[in-house]
């Protein structure tokens, strides 16, 4: 696998025009001001280098490939040199090959297969319809969201695209680390001995459809999904003093919708889906996201509601920021200051006051390559909330980006 | 770009016969039905500071009808972003701006498409074209401009058009009905200036190589330079759909 990339880079790389690349390395300090239950570092550091390339086989083909190489301070990556495509560890991986795909495409027909990004859904802030995309939580507030091995046709005619996909192999999230500050255990938790037993992985494909249109004053699409959640539930297992837990994905059958509609003042966005699972302890519920969205001069604004209806309550133990992010009422606001400087606010607030987190961000470009970064992020509220969990894991952070 | 600008400020009606007929002749000696050039950008802020971005522009399609993709290609940080517009003759154009960092595209509502463009002296509405039938027309007069006699004509966008701007003005050379200057107005006050330079007759068409735009609310120039522009060269309008949009150039 290894091999054959490098020699398509290679390869691809003497085709001049055909071939496209860019990439960025990055290093970000993230300081916290209070040490947190069970982890007492207060500063992490780490570097990103990644690289994404293209390459224009024929007309109708095109090769898509892209690489990640980490360290950190806070071993929350792994530092083995394996090119990792699984994406399965508990670490992030210090060599990831991120996407690896090939994409065919006649008039309206495209087909790309592969490992590759598939992001479904119309609202900015929570997705609930956007099931190929599952995501690292390592930290829960600031995630990345990752690809996976599918195949995907498409057909698009006019403003209607009809959308199928399936995945062979199954992709998680990836969770907290037990033993750091976003992994919050309960009081007591530490006169026990946690042992991870791993995880279950799902044998099974995936499947999911999906109906696109695009109107003169709408847009909308019509979402089926049916495989597992990519969010796990843990199985618990007492042997006193040792708590056994290991990871397992409910099966997931996803009925979804989403729209934008641009009215003279806002933009109206919604997106919607009923989860509905044959695995006894899951539960079934719909999650749905309202939100408006203006741009006025240099500033724009998003803001809405997430919200979360159970259908089914089975009170699973799981971990689903997803959740957690409802029953919130969500916010953005950015302002382009000049050509080169931003700011942006975001915000979550739960509607019944009990977690919220504020984020602001100021960003800097330094000439044709480079990028300053700074932000904060604020998470207040009680322990019992999603949010307020991770009261003790405000901080800021330091990021310099250099592009090429 | 300097074609979407000639009909998005210089549509006339019948009201005005002269200067209908004038911009009508200009429409005809620019008309081709494919457009595809690679842009370099200055934008230079209130400071002085400078920051350059580079683009490339594919058009198929006469104004009006055209359907257009940009594609950003330098700096790295927003190369492959990219914005299709869909005109059409009798309503606004459609917009959407596709993120590659975020594998997502978003839909540029009207009410938007006064924001400034990347950074640029450009705004969203700029980069749309309008038809003929969307303004009121009236001829100013003659006017001398770098010593060349131009006509001078005021265009007004009807009530039925939502614009950012409230008129303009434009100079056209009599000569050779090139497009040189506009002034766009919101109210009393200046908006946006555009300058159209560096002249050739490429393929047969009068072509500027240089446009500088200034943004007189936030006092910065953007100059754009056109190089390896070509008309007419055959494109498909798969080539130019949301699904286009996504795959990348």
């Amino acid at each position: 696998m290894r091999s054959g990339l490098l020699c398509w880079m290679a390869a691809a790389a003497v085709f001049g025009q055909d071939f496209s690349q860019r990439g960025f390395l990055e290093t970000r300090t993230v300081l916290y001001p209070q040490e947190a239950r069970g982890d007492s570092a207060r500063a992490a550091v780490e570097s990103l280098l990644r690289w994404e390339a293209s390459y224009k086989l024929t007309q109708g083909w095109k090769l898509f490939g892209s690489l990640d190489a980490r360290t950190d301070s806070h071993r929350q990556f792994d530092r083995e040199a394996h090119v990792d495509w699984k994406d399965r560890g508990l670490q992030r991986p210090a060599l990831s090959l991120r996407r690896l795909s090939a994409q065919y495409h006649r008039g309206g027909f495209t087909a790309e297969f592969g490992k590759q990004f598939i992001r479904w859904g119309k609202a900015d802030i929570l997705n609930p319809t956007d099931r190929f995309a599952p995501r690292d939580y390592l930290s829960v507030v600031d995630t990345d969201v990752l690809a996976v091995p599918a195949a995907r046709l498409s057909y698009e005619r006019g403003g209607e695209t009809v959308e199928a996909v399936w995945t062979p192999r199954f992709t998680p999230s990836r969770t907290p680390l037990i033993g750091q500050r976003w992994t919050v255990l309960p009081e007591g938790a530490e006169q026990f001995t946690l042992r991870d037993r791993g995880a279950r992985f799902p044998g099974r494909s995936q499947f999911g459809a999906r109906w696109s249109h695009v109107g003169r004053r709408h847009e909308h699409s019509v979402v089926f999904f049916d495989g597992f959640h990519n969010l796990p539930l843990f199985d618990f297992r007492f042997q006193q003093p040792t708590i056994e837990f290991q990871r397992f994905y409910p099966r997931l059958r996803l009925y979804g919708a989403d729209a934008a509609v641009p009215l003279p003042w806002f933009t109206v966005k919604g997106e919607a889906a009923w989860f509905t699972s044959a695995t006894r302890q899951a539960d079934e519920y719909v999650l749905y996201v309202m939100q408006l969205e203006r741009t006025s001069g240099e500033w724009v604004f998003v803001g809405g509601y997430a919200g979360e209806v159970v259908t089914q309550r089975r009170n699973p133990l799981g971990f689903a920021p997803d959740r957690g992010f409802t029953r919130a009422f969500l916010g953005r606001a950015a302002y382009t200051i000049d050509p080169r400087r931003s700011l942006a606010f975001e915000a979550a607030v739960r509607e019944n006051g009990e977690g919220a987190w504020l984020k602001a961000e100021y960003s800097h470009q330094l000439g044709q390559h480079w990028r300053a970064t700074a932000s904060f992020t604020l998470i207040r509220g009680e322990a019992g909330d999603f949010l307020g969990q991770y009261r003790r894991n405000s901080h800021g952070l330091l990021g310099v980006r250099y592009s090429f | 770009m300097s074609r979407g600008y000639l009909v998005l400020f210089c549509c006339a009606v019948a009201a005005a016969q002269d200067a209908r007929q004038i911009v009508a002749e200009s429409l005809k000696r620019t008309r081709s039905q494919s457009q595809r050039y690679e842009g370099v950008l200055q934008v230079i802020d209130a400071r002085g500071g400078t920051t350059e971005k580079r683009w490339r522009y594919d058009r198929i399609g006469a104004a009006g009808e055209s359907k257009t993709i940009l594609r950003f290609t330098a700096p790295a940080e927003v190369k492959d972003v990219a914005v299709l517009v869909v005109n059409h003759p009798d309503r606004p154009s459609e917009q959407w701006m596709w993120t590659p960092a975020i594998q997502r595209e978003r839909r540029i509502a009207v009410q938007d498409r006064s924001t400034r463009f990347f950074g640029t002296g450009f705004s969203f509405e700029d980069l749309e074209e309008r038809d003929v039938e969307h303004y009121d027309y009236q001829l100013v007069g003659e006017e001398t401009f770098e010593g060349a006699l131009c006509w001078k004509i005021r265009s007004q966008p009807k009530k039925s058009r939502s614009s950012q701007y409230t008129h303009t003005f434009t100079w056209m050379r009599k000569e050779n009905y090139t497009l040189v200057q506009v002034e766009a107005y919101a109210g009393e006050k200046i908006a946006r200036k555009l300058n159209w330079r560096e002249w050739e007759r490429i393929q047969g068409i009068w072509t500027a190589r240089r446009l500088e735009v200034f943004d007189a609310r936030r006092n910065t120039r953007t100059i754009m330079k056109l190089e390896k522009l070509d008309y007419n060269e055959t494109m498909k309008d798969e080539d130019f759909t949301l699904q286009a949009l996504r795959r990348g150039s």
